[in-house]
């Protein structure tokens, strides 16, 4: 057999094979048979009748869009003014920012928690609260590290136009720099706001004891319901991919407009 | 920028491959381990002399490592005693020295019983595991034990020290409690046991409101409680709590029947009973701390809560390490009723799968571990209560008092009879006859032998939680393993008690998904209208 450029593909063929396409065959048998094996609509009727799915993923929305509006806020100005300065330092704070993602995430939790704990005195007062700054610390340096990526390779010489042809530093920043970052938001939104609806832990860790889309997953499992959970990982799977597919749209209109 | 979108989508792939990765392997694995199986036991009928593998399943954390200073070692009356090597490996040399035969052991451990059952169920084979009580009721009833060997339980073999050495009274609870008409000794050997109650700082609670269920969802005490992230455990605090007048009545408690209708009440479960649990889970989702899987006990021990509902093995380990920190905690159980728990050794049928040198293999690994030294170095190591009293030998007892006994300069001790546990009532009474339950057992027994004098604060602390006292042992019940129609209407509430109420969604929740869906939708519209104007 003939070496070909194409054979460097197959590990990772086989690795896609066994590790996605099996798996996800084996999740849509799942959600769409019941106990006895036979095919049923159930769980999907089921996930959009069921007071406490609905419940669970109104409560994961909220949270996750809280925490993302809340890191954009946060992470923007910092990603701004990095990208833009000419500090000498500049690589130092920048690693700042993403030292974090070097610490075991628990570990950062846990200290996160005795943190809180002075702050707040009793931690279980401000359940909603302590979720979304978990989230929020735990996700900031996805939500950064895009925006400062996307602003720092900005070609200079657009801004300068901008300000010759008149506009003031407002305008520049309003029409110029910020649609032009509106594709690295978005890698940074689509980041944290998928992850946040899941991440159960950080709820569990801060004494957060109303479920969320992943720990509402858990408990279907933990009672040997294996055609639910599977079902809601599905519809979870489907929202990603819409989700993707919208910001992925985005993304290239952004890359357009950027050549333009 | 095409780039970054490119990796964006792999990490999203990978993701969702790890995701199902899970559920995919453990359903391979079926087939992969029973070809695996068969190939094996043809190989051990062709060569009977190829060593022998013995694969065990514990908890996490359930077994001594060994590797001890030697300032552990725990010096008693009949001898020192201490770990050195890990105790699954110890076994494997003592095996091959006392029978002749090579033995290895498969050692691997699960976190929790609804974990191990799914490993069972999807396809993972063990020989032996140390389920507790309501899964080996389970498994029982599911047909998927193998019966201990009739030599297991003869009392003149040297090597079979659990049968010798059992406490009498986990002895007689496991030959009265039935499954489809079989003891529970039938199939399973005990190892560590306990009961629920609470630990709870004595500073902020007073003995009388740790001693009910009702604690939990007392607003004196608004989140400053922790539950366990369990649906059973819940269960039974909440049906505790509810039925608190009824069970701690006078009428109830002199019922000649009681420890029958005891075990009847707290295992309820008619749809009425699970509204009420639910409606009084709720009301303690929003007055307790939060419901704890793991927390609970750094939490009472850095006295972020006042009090912890917690198993009394876990409740001996808090008072152990808050004391290290010269900070008190006590230990109550309700005075409703606690659950009786122990975990067991149990083989599976379709792990041994009739091969005689592979059954006498689990059952010497049952014994081994039930030596009186290994059952206390495995008492150390992981803090809970072995079922085992020691039989003739003198150091089980020997070693609670060497754990509990008042020190001699102290002043104030009061005499803790550990009778019903150590005691044989056969030797001790002749008027035993046959006792119907442990409860009649701990009357006939404890004529002074096994007292121990403690220090008084102790009455209420470790020795407590770790021998609770015999009224403690008369008020338990065991908690049924219950079929998948009451399971299935149990999680149900469970899930409704956990899950938000979409009912008390506030308004800006929704103004604020809205946009975001308005937002997406716009994005969405836009697409079309430049795909459209393309």
């Amino acid at each position: 057999m003939r070496f070909s450029r194409k054979s460097l593909g197959i590990p990772y063929a086989v690795f896609l094979v066994i590790f996605v396409a099996a798996p996800l065959l084996f999740l849509f048998y799942y959600a769409f048979t019941d106990g006895q094996g036979q095919f049923t609509m159930y769980n999907l009727t089921h996930f959009f009748t069921d007071p406490n799915t609905l419940g669970t993923l109104y409560y994961s929305f909220t949270i996750a869009i809280v925490t993302t509006a809340v890191c954009l806020l946060l992470a923007y100005p910092a990603a701004y003014f990095l990208a833009t300065s000419r500090l000498q330092t500049k690589s130092v704070i920048l690693m700042l920012f993403i030292m974090p993602m070097w610490i075991n995430f628990s570990l950062r939790i846990t200290a996160l928690k005795e943190i809180l704990n002075v702050l707040e005195g009793n931690l279980a007062m401000h359940p909603f609260l302590n979720a979304v700054i978990g989230m929020t610390y735990d996700f900031m340096p996805f939500m950064i590290l895009p925006i400062y990526t996307t602003i720092s390779r900005l070609d200079e010489a657009l801004r300068e136009a901008a300000m010759d042809l008149g506009a003031d530093p407002v305008q520049t920043f309003l029409r110029v720099t910020l649609p032009l970052s509106v594709p690295g938001i978005l890698s940074g939104v689509s980041m944290v706001f998928l992850p946040a609806m899941t991440n159960y832990v950080v709820l569990d860790m801060l004494y957060n004891s109303t479920y969320i889309m992943g720990s509402l997953i858990g408990s279907y499992f933990a009672a040997y319901n294996w055609h639910g959970g599977s079902m809601i990982s599905l519809i979870l799977l489907a929202m990603i991919c819409l989700f993707t597919l919208l910001t992925g749209n985005a993304e290239e209109e952004g890359a357009r407009g950027a050549l333009l | 920028m095409k780039m970054k979108k490119t990796v964006c989508r792999a990490a999203g792939i990978l993701l969702t491959a790890l995701l199902l990765t899970n559920v995919f392997f453990r359903v391979f694995k079926q087939d992969g381990q029973f070809s695996l199986l068969q190939d094996l036991h043809l190989e051990v009928e062709a060569q009977a002399a190829k060593p022998l593998t013995l694969r065990v399943c514990n908890w996490e954390e359930y077994i001594d490592l060994g590797d001890w200073d030697e300032e552990e070692t725990i010096e008693l009356p009949s001898g020192d005693i201490i770990g050195e090597t890990p105790m699954v490996e110890e076994f494997e040399e003592w095996y091959e020295e006392t029978y002749g035969i090579p033995v290895r052991v498969e050692y691997s451990t699960f976190g929790t019983n609804e974990d191990l059952y799914n490993m069972l169920t999807l396809g993972d084979v063990y020989d032996l595991v140390c389920p507790s009580e309501y899964l080996i009721m389970k498994l029982m009833a599911e047909k998927a034990l193998m019966p201990l060997s009739e030599e297991f339980f003869d009392e003149e073999q040297e090597y079979n020290y659990y049968i010798k050495g059992v406490s009498p009274f986990i002895r007689n609870m496991f030959e009265t409690k039935e499954i489809g008409g079989e003891p529970w000794a039938k199939y399973a050997a005990g190892y560590m046991w306990g009961v629920t109650g609470v630990v709870y700082n004595p500073e902020l609670v007073t003995r009388e409101q740790a001693s009910s269920w009702k604690i939990l969802a007392d607003p004196a005490f608004r989140r400053q409680v922790t539950i366990k992230d369990s649906v059973r455990e819940s269960y039974f605090a909440a049906v505790g709590a509810i039925k608190s007048d009824l069970l701690t009545s006078e009428a109830f408690r002199s019922d000649p029947d009681y420890p029958q209708r005891l075990e009847e009440e707290m295992n309820d479960t008619s749809p009425e009973m699970i509204a009420q649990v639910e409606q009084w889970l709720k009301d303690v989702k929003d007055n307790v701390y939060s419901f704890e899987t793991d927390a609970g006990k750094a939490d009472m021990i850095t006295g972020k809560v006042a009090v912890n509902y917690q198993w009394s093995g876990d409740g001996v380990y808090t008072m152990d390490q808050a004391d290290e920190d010269d900070f008190t905690l006590a230990f109550a159980v309700p005075e409703e009723s606690t659950d009786i728990y122990f975990d067991g050794w149990v083989m599976l049928k379709k792990g041994i799968d009739q091969d005689p040198r592979k059954q006498h293999a689990a059952e010497a690994f049952i014994n081994y571990l039930s030596r009186p030294d290994n059952t206390i170095r495995n008492m150390y190591y992981i803090g809970y209560t072995s079922v085992l009293s020691g039989g003739d030998d003198p150091r089980l007892f020997e070693y609670a008092q060497y754990n509990y006994e008042a020190e001699d300069e102290e002043k104030e001790t009061v005499d803790y009879d550990l009778g019903y546990f150590f005691a044989d009532p056969e030797e001790e009474s002749a008027a035993g006859g046959s006792a119907e339950s442990g409860a009649a057992d701990a009357d006939t027994a404890g004529d002074g032998d096994y007292v121990i004098a403690v220090p008084a604060d102790q009455a209420d602390r470790q020795v407590f939680a770790a021998y609770p006292p015999e009224d403690v042992i008369r008020r338990s019940s065991i908690m049924v393993y219950f079929n998948d129609d009451q399971n299935a209407q149990i999680n149900r509430m469970w899930t409704n008690v956990r899950c938000y109420d979409i009912r008390e969604a506030p308004v800006w929740g929704w103004i604020l998904i809205a946009a975001v869906l308005a937002a997406g939708i716009r994005l969405l519209v836009k697409k079309y209208k430049k795909d459209g104007s393309d």
